[in-house]
């Protein structure tokens, strides 16, 4: 009963392009390192190094290519991980880390909720909403902030709090598990999951048994697997794609879109929460701008991994490697000693040609095999024959 | 007649895609001033390409166009309209922002945005083809029949002399009808200009063309004076053999147990309340003008107007207010238009196809089997007859009747105990229809109670038990169908007066 799974099309530009820009540009890298007479670009150290600054944008990321399928937006999950940050810093001395990181949590679940209630249930358009909850929401740190830096200053707390993020872990094992897991499935259901099995494998054995990586990159691995099984094996997930894809005709089946919809808000913020949560760990403390901006990051992430701003598209994995590359960007720069004058400009286009190159796929893709479709609407009549008889 | 030049000549017009698809193979046609001319064809037969060739939107790969006798060749649509052709299409691309004047005037160029000669030189014009419009209105605000009066004075004002309309009257209600039939008279009597008439209603083209064109698979398998011409005859030249009689049959009178039973269900502003039981096996119509409150009855029964109070009751056990509940308790709702609320165009066939019931092919109702689901989707492409290249096509690359057919196929489950369908034959072509009417038929015959809208009188009175009659949001008649003809059906949607006492709307029980 199973097709043949469509490599070619698995394989092309539009489909896999942004795995292809990634390899690329560490290609590209590695060897401006090289010739620059600064080696080691490709060790697993400065590789980790990329991921871990790259957790938090994913983290979010994967949110909120979750919102984009439902075809909805949230512009405002930097402004909430402040906040929740904010939260966390502000009651951590006090009642401890556990419970003032749930109370972020709980803060920024609220915030998420009442985005997603305005926008189903009043009607008014995500974008705006969210707008006026980024800027909103950005106040309310600064309320809770005073406008200055705020510290944790209960050392145990703080201790807590550091080791929280910055516990290093070894991959080794699980990630070899995990590689041979997806290799054997990716075999048995003739997916590209098997692709993605062997370079795991590969990097895990290349970095060795005592490589350790920081939580947050666990985190985000963890986070990302969840949501792409969700999506992609279960009843939930396809629901998500068919109340993005069209919310009406999902009504019209039975589903309900209203709990879909607001649930993605949900998620959005509180992941939002989660990386304010990282966030104020790495630093112990937070100032009152933090984060400020990287909700387009997040975005930009989502759409160099394809994702579509009219719902009932997208996929977390190359999200995530959308939030991968805009790092490697980032971290080229600074290993080349390029100035960081010229980035804004690299990254804007990286992420204009991604788009472009998406559109022009799918523009191909979506034309027509059937004849002639002629999608034509309205009452049309039967032929004679059909009543000739009547009565 | 007949001796007027040739305005414009199709001479084996072929197109082939880029991609390999031949939409027409070759057309001759012919069309003259001051002449109806009708194009008919089955979904897929290459009327809309041959009208896109006409307006410029594709050019032909094969053949020529000869307009007044020179050969052209249009690359681009405005080459087209300069050339005096304009083109309604069937789906009216005005922009509802702006006025009606705006809209009219919209290809004209220049610098101003009023403009007082403009201005009276439409008024002029329409008051010479005698449509009511207000200039300064805003077009947001017109029913779709006005919006298609806008479209046709657009296409006058353009000074076209040949007016290409792809299926005007197919979303108008019976009174809007008669408005366009009037000027497309108008237009080629007194205007002196070609009217290309596209359009599915055998009737109209019979009562309103001077001759017939018919398309079947990408040629022009007919071409006659429409005097030499009976409904039947077209309706043989469109599917190309006999059309098989799918005519009214003695149906032994309904006597299951009775399924369904809807109590004062009603919704402000839309729906007054209303009665109805349902047996097993009976198949109600609902008859009605545009907007006389069949949908609303229909998405009222579904629980998919959240505004709607009453009860419905499957069984005797109360069905839950919302489309969640009603798809539990088994009631299916084909709604009216297939592409905004029946289908979704990212998915896979067979994922719409099992969308409603996807926990039922699922492990512990959360983990999807798509081999299960293919299967699920493969019977209902053999049961439905779709032609689709696999169960993995996506349905908007399928053609109108076989979309219909897959947004049918999502409630071909076991669980169905009641199927509403809204106008499920609109808009597609006279094979996937007879399929269709003959599928809910059998659906009926195996005890299934259904519930049909549709505009088509002919299709009620041939597949219905029992006939309710819409008007203003009300059941204002409830007849066996074999009391009715589609004269009497007319007069009682219409509200005229009713010929004879014993078709007087009775009281409802």
């Amino acid at each position: 009963m199973r097709p043949p799974f469509r490599w070619r099309e698995a394989l092309g530009l539009r489909e896999a392009g942004v795995y292809y820009a990634l390899l690329l540009l560490l290609a590209v890298l590695a060897i401006a390192a090289a010739g620059a007479g600064r080696p080691g670009y490709l060790t697993a150290v400065n590789l980790s190094n990329i991921v871990y600054q790259a957790s938090l944008v994913g983290i979010m990321g994967v949110a909120m290519t979750v919102m984009l399928i439902t075809g909805a937006f949230d512009l405002s999950v930097a402004s909430v991980a402040a906040l929740a940050a904010a939260v966390l810093v502000g009651l951590a001395g006090s009642i401890g880390f556990v419970p003032a990181a749930l109370a972020a949590l709980a803060t920024a679940a609220a915030v998420g909720l009442a985005n997603g209630l305005v926008v189903q249930l009043v009607g008014i358009n995500a974008f705006i909403v969210t707008l006026g909850s980024l800027t909103a929401v950005r106040g309310l740190v600064l309320i809770l902030t005073d406008g200055r830096s705020l510290m944790v200053s209960d050392p145990r707390a703080l201790a807590e709090m550091l080791a929280f993020e910055s516990s290093r872990v070894a991959p080794f094992w699980p990630a070899l598990l995990l590689a041979v897991i997806l290799i054997v499935a990716g075999v048995l259901r003739r997916h590209p999951m098997a692709i993605g099995g062997v370079v795991l494998g590969g990097l895990a054995l290349a970095a060795g048994r005592d490589f350790t990586v920081s939580a947050p990159v666990l985190y985000l691995v963890a986070f990302t697997a969840l949501v792409w099984f969700v999506l992609g094996y279960t009843v939930i997930g396809r629901r998500l794609y068919a109340v993005g894809g069209n919310a009406e005709a999902a009504r019209l089946s039975g589903i309900n879109v209203h709990a879909y919809k607001i649930g993605a808000f949900l998620l959005s913020s509180l992941a939002a929460g989660f990386a304010g949560i990282l966030f104020a760990c790495r630093l112990g403390a937070i100032n009152p701008t933090a984060l400020q901006g990287s909700e387009l990051t997040v975005i930009a992430a989502a759409i160099l991994g394809g994702t579509s701003l009219f719902g009932g598209a997208g996929s977390v994995v190359k999200t995530v490697v959308g939030a991968l590359l805009l790092f490697t960007l980032t971290n080229g720069f600074n290993v080349l000693n390029l100035g960081a004058n010229y980035q804004g400009v690299v990254e804007g286009l990286v992420v204009i040609v991604a788009a472009a190159i998406y559109t022009v796929g799918g523009r191909r893709r979506a034309r027509p095999r059937a004849v002639d479709p002629e999608p034509s609407a309205g009452p049309a009549a039967a032929p004679v024959a059909l009543g000739g008889a009547a009565v | 007649m007949v001796s007027a030049p040739p305005l414009l000549s199709c001479e084996g017009v072929a197109k082939r895609f880029p991609n390999g698809t031949v939409a027409l193979k070759g057309v001759d046609m012919t069309i003259r001033a001051g002449r109806v001319h009708g194009l008919l064809g089955a979904n897929g037969a290459g009327k809309s390409t041959l009208i896109k060739i006409l307006s410029g939107a594709h050019f032909a790969s094969g053949g020529q166009l000869v307009w007044r006798g020179d050969a052209v060749r249009w690359r681009r649509p405005i080459d087209a309209k300069r050339a005096g052709v304009a083109t309604i299409q069937q789906h009216v691309p005005l922009v509802p922002t702006l006025s009606v004047l705006e809209n009219i005037l919209l290809d004209t160029g220049g610098w101003w945005r009023r403009r007082r000669d403009e201005r009276q030189r439409i008024a002029g014009l329409i008051n010479r083809i005698g449509v009511g419009l207000d200039l300064d209105g805003s077009v947001g605000d017109l029913a779709i029949g006005e919006r298609q009066m806008v479209a046709i004075v657009q296409a006058l004002a353009s000074g076209a002399d040949l007016v290409v309309m792809d299926e005007p009257t197919a979303s108008l209600a019976a009174r809007e009808r008669e408005t366009v039939y009037r000027i497309v008279r108008q237009l080629a009597r007194d205007e002196s200009k070609a009217v290309l008439f596209v359009s599915h209603f055998l009737d109209e083209i019979v009562a309103l063309t001077d001759e017939v064109t018919v398309l079947r698979d990408g040629r022009a398998a007919l071409h006659a004076e429409t005097a030499s011409l009976d409904e039947a005859g077209l309706a043989a030249a469109i599917v190309g053999k006999e059309v098989v009689q799918l005519a009214r049959e003695h149906r032994r009178p309904v006597a299951g147990t009775e399924v369904v039973a809807i109590t004062r269900l009603s919704s402000p502003g839309r729906l007054a309340p209303t009665d109805l039981r349902l047996r097993a096996g009976e198949v109600i119509g609902l008859a009605g003008m545009l907007g006389a409150g069949r949908s609303e009855l229909l998405h009222a029964i579904f629980g998919a107007d959240p505004q709607a109070v009453g009860s419905v009751s499957i069984h005797g056990k109360p069905v839950g207010r919302t489309p969640e509940d009603a798809v539990r308790a088994g009631i299916a709702l084909v709604p009216e238009d297939r592409v905004a609320q029946g289908y979704l165009p990212q998915m896979p066939l067979w994922q719409n196809v099992t969308l409603p019931q996807l926990a039922s092919h699922s492990i512990w109702g959360l983990i999807p089997r798509p081999t299960d689901e293919r299967a699920r989707a493969a019977e209902a492409v053999d049961r439905l007859g779709i032609r689709a290249p696999d169960v993995d096509a996506l349905v908007p690359e399928l053609s109108g009747g076989n979309a219909q057919k897959v947004t049918i196929a999502k409630w071909l489950a076991a669980g169905t105990r009641l199927l509403l369908l809204d106008e499920p034959t609109a808009g597609i072509d006279v094979g996937a229809r007879t399929d269709i009417l003959r599928l809910v038929r059998a659906l009926a015959d195996d005890g299934l109670p259904v519930i049909m809208a549709s505009s088509d009188y002919k299709e009620l009175l041939a597949i219905c038990d029992r006939i309710l009659v819409l008007r203003d949001g009300e059941v204002v008649a409830e007849r066996n169908a074999d009391e009715l003809d589609e004269a009497m059906l007319v007069l009682l949607t219409g509200g005229a007066p009713v010929p004879t006492p014993s078709v007087q709307p009775r009281p409802l029980p």
